[in-house]
């Protein structure tokens, strides 16, 4: 990095010359330039812009290092403990009990395929009706340029991303209102009196978080279909295509790489972050049968007080969302290039 | 303008049959958006109806709109503290995101140092997180403090699942500053922090838009935290409040009726504001 590179020719000329205090010696901007010039060689120059960086970032490395790093390292210890606050206050060393436990509890397994099922369904979900409404409206909003025509998509664009605006909790109350068995529309209108949440209990989440994450595929999709140039859309129709044709062999392939990294984050978000809608809605009930595993952390910390089985829950829930997250990375490289 | 018209004009023949299609088109969106708006209708609806009618006629219409269960949340259920405590914790999260978030992001823009690409791909893996995973060590951290029972707890621990995600959204847009403005105040005799205030700042605006009313429904909407730190009213948020509704023995479901809409419209609110920044928040944070 050669500092005079940097600056405005007319300026980096001056400085070059060195004998910008000679010329000019009143000047504040000259005194700096001389400043900059003789004092920072290029080497100090770039070493005294890494220390900036790094203490511009240094404020937000000691929070997370604080508040992220040292707590999963205690994790990692407190898994190799036994402690169960309720019991002892006393910690003890415990070895790998807490994992053996882990690896043996059927509670464990099951909580773990609840989550997959619940993540590959509600992601399925949210990824076909988001990328159906997002190229219908985007073929709305390139054909309709006329104001009410824009009036109207925008209209829809506002509805669409209600959900998303709708706080988790609050989405979850709105479902369980909608399929109560005494006074919900659901079975009001299907003349039946299915306790849904009870009967149905992982579905119904499922359609519950659903509807709250589709509006974030939807525009991603709606951004990724209205980014292709128009000009490819008139070579297919000149070739006759109708309009599924255009979205099998011209929409969809081009789009394929911002639908396969949008599936795989949400796919990662749902897999580690689902807690609220399963909480308010069922609890993770009935029984055991929608406890997720957010959840399942969660219940083993604050209502069977067994922090060590929790530590070494947490510790693997921590470890597959670092996986995920690297492959999540791989994706996002491999679909940009 | 005239370039679309001429290539449109130069399609004459699908004109009437796009005509039906436009029309299938429009109808199956509102449909669709009849769909998405149907819970949250459903709910403001049945918020404005006393608890027997709720049971009693579950799909008449309203006859008598009442506010009844919106004085309840006041009278029965503290949300005048409730609210006052979910904008503290929503204000503090956006605080110390931006603040460090914001100084952060410049840094590793426009000065990276040895390390910052794997800080910052280090980061990135940091969202993937599970946060109900760092509540058990947190949990201990602000006992061990004496924090918990506090808003700090609930802030610190939003905070910190935040940040990183408002780094990395918060990045981009300082890449879009021109170097040379910059470049022009540090000639000047700005330090690098005077020109991360004065002129950084100000070009990377919309981003800040966008990461503080991120930061603000991430504040606003969290339940994890309040749920695991706090169990006194005075340090309990809308989200942990609404729950209390909901006992073992009797439902509220008046009352959490329109806890639920009161708690969504300033998220509905600041999100149909500034839907174009939520939507670049969406687009750049994933």
């Amino acid at each position: 990095m050669n500092a005079a590179r940097k600056l405005p020719p007319s300026l980096a000329g001056e400085g070059r010359g060195g004998a910008v205090t000679v010329s000019h010696p009143g000047s504040r901007r000259d005194r700096v330039l001389a400043r900059i010039f003789h004092r920072s060689l290029p080497q100090g120059r770039a070493r005294a812009r890494r220390l900036t960086g790094l203490g511009l970032a240094l404020p937000a490395l000691i929070f997370v290092f604080a508040f992220m790093v040292y707590p999963v390292a205690s994790l990692l210890l407190l898994s190799f403990q036994e402690y169960s606050p309720l019991r002892s206050a006393v910690t003890s060393f415990a070895g790998l009990a807490n994992y053996v436990w882990l690896v043996g509890s059927d509670l464990v397994h099951q909580s773990i395929w609840v989550t997959v099922v619940f993540t590959a369904a509600s992601v399925a979900i949210e990824m076909v009706i988001g990328l159906a409404i997002a190229v219908l409206l985007a073929k709305l909003v390139v054909e309709l340029r006329s104001r009410p025509g824009r009036l109207l998509t925008g209209l829809l664009g506002g509805v669409f991303i209600l959900p998303f605006a709708t706080p988790a909790v609050a989405g979850a109350i709105a479902w369980k209102t909608l399929l109560h068995p005494q006074f919900g529309p659901v079975d009001a209108l299907l003349h039946t009196d299915i306790a849904w949440f009870a009967q149905f209990p992982l579905a119904s989440v499922i359609v519950a978080d659903a509807w709250k994450m589709m509006p974030f595929v939807l525009f991603l999709m709606f951004a990724a279909v209205l980014s292709i140039e128009p000009e490819q859309y008139e070579a297919a129709r000149l070739d006759g295509a109708n309009g599924w044709q255009e979205f099998r062999y011209l929409t969809f392939p081009l789009i394929l790489p911002v639908v396969a990294v949008t599936a795989a984050f949400r796919a990662v978000d749902a897999f580690t972050k689902i807690f609220d809608t399963v909480f308010v809605t069922t609890g993770g009930g009935p029984a055991t049968d929608t406890q997720v595993f957010p959840l399942l952390i969660w219940r083993t910390t604050f209502d069977y007080l067994n922090f060590g089985h929790a530590s070494a829950l947490a510790v693997v829930a921590i470890i597959v969302s670092a996986l995920l997250g690297v492959s999540l990375l791989a994706i996002r490289r491999a679909s940009s290039t | 303008m005239s370039v679309l018209a001429r290539s449109m004009s130069s399609l004459p023949r699908s004109r009437g049959r796009l005509g039906w299609g436009r029309l299938g088109i429009v109808a199956v969106l509102i449909a669709a958006a009849v769909a998405t708006l149907a819970p949250f209708l459903w709910l403001f609806v049945s918020s404005l109806k006393t608890e027997a009618d709720i049971f009693a006629k579950p799909l008449s219409a309203l006859h008598a709109p009442t506010l009844t269960n919106y004085a309840s949340l006041f009278q029965q259920f503290h949300f005048a503290v409730a609210t006052l405590n979910s904008v503290a914790i929503s204000i503090g999260v956006v605080v110390i995101s931006v603040t460090l978030g914001g100084l952060a992001a410049y840094g590793f823009s426009r000065y990276p140092f040895a390390g910052s690409r794997l800080l910052l791909t280090g980061l990135l893996i940091t969202r993937m997180i599970t946060p109900a995973a760092l509540v058990v060590p947190l949990y201990l951290i602000m006992n061990a403090l004496g924090l918990l029972n506090s808003l700090i707890s609930i802030i610190l621990g939003i905070a910190v699942l935040n940040l990183p995600f408002v780094i990395w959204v918060l990045r981009p847009f300082f890449d879009t500053v021109p170097h040379e403005i910059e470049e022009a105040g540090l000639i000047d005799g700005l330090s690098p922090l005077g020109v991360f205030w004065r002129i950084a700042l100000r070009l990377a605006a919309p981003g800040l838009v966008t990461v503080a009313l991120l930061s603000f429904i991430a504040g606003w909407t969290d339940l994890l935290f309040p749920m695991s730190f706090t169990t006194t009213p005075d340090a309990t948020p809308l989200t942990s409040g609404l729950l209390q509704m909901q006992t073992g023995y009797k439902i509220y479901w008046g009352s959490l009726m329109a806890g639920g809409v009161y708690i969504t419209l300033p998220t509905l609110i600041l999100s149909f504001a500034l839907q174009k920044y939520l939507i670049q928040g969406m687009r750049l944070g994933y």
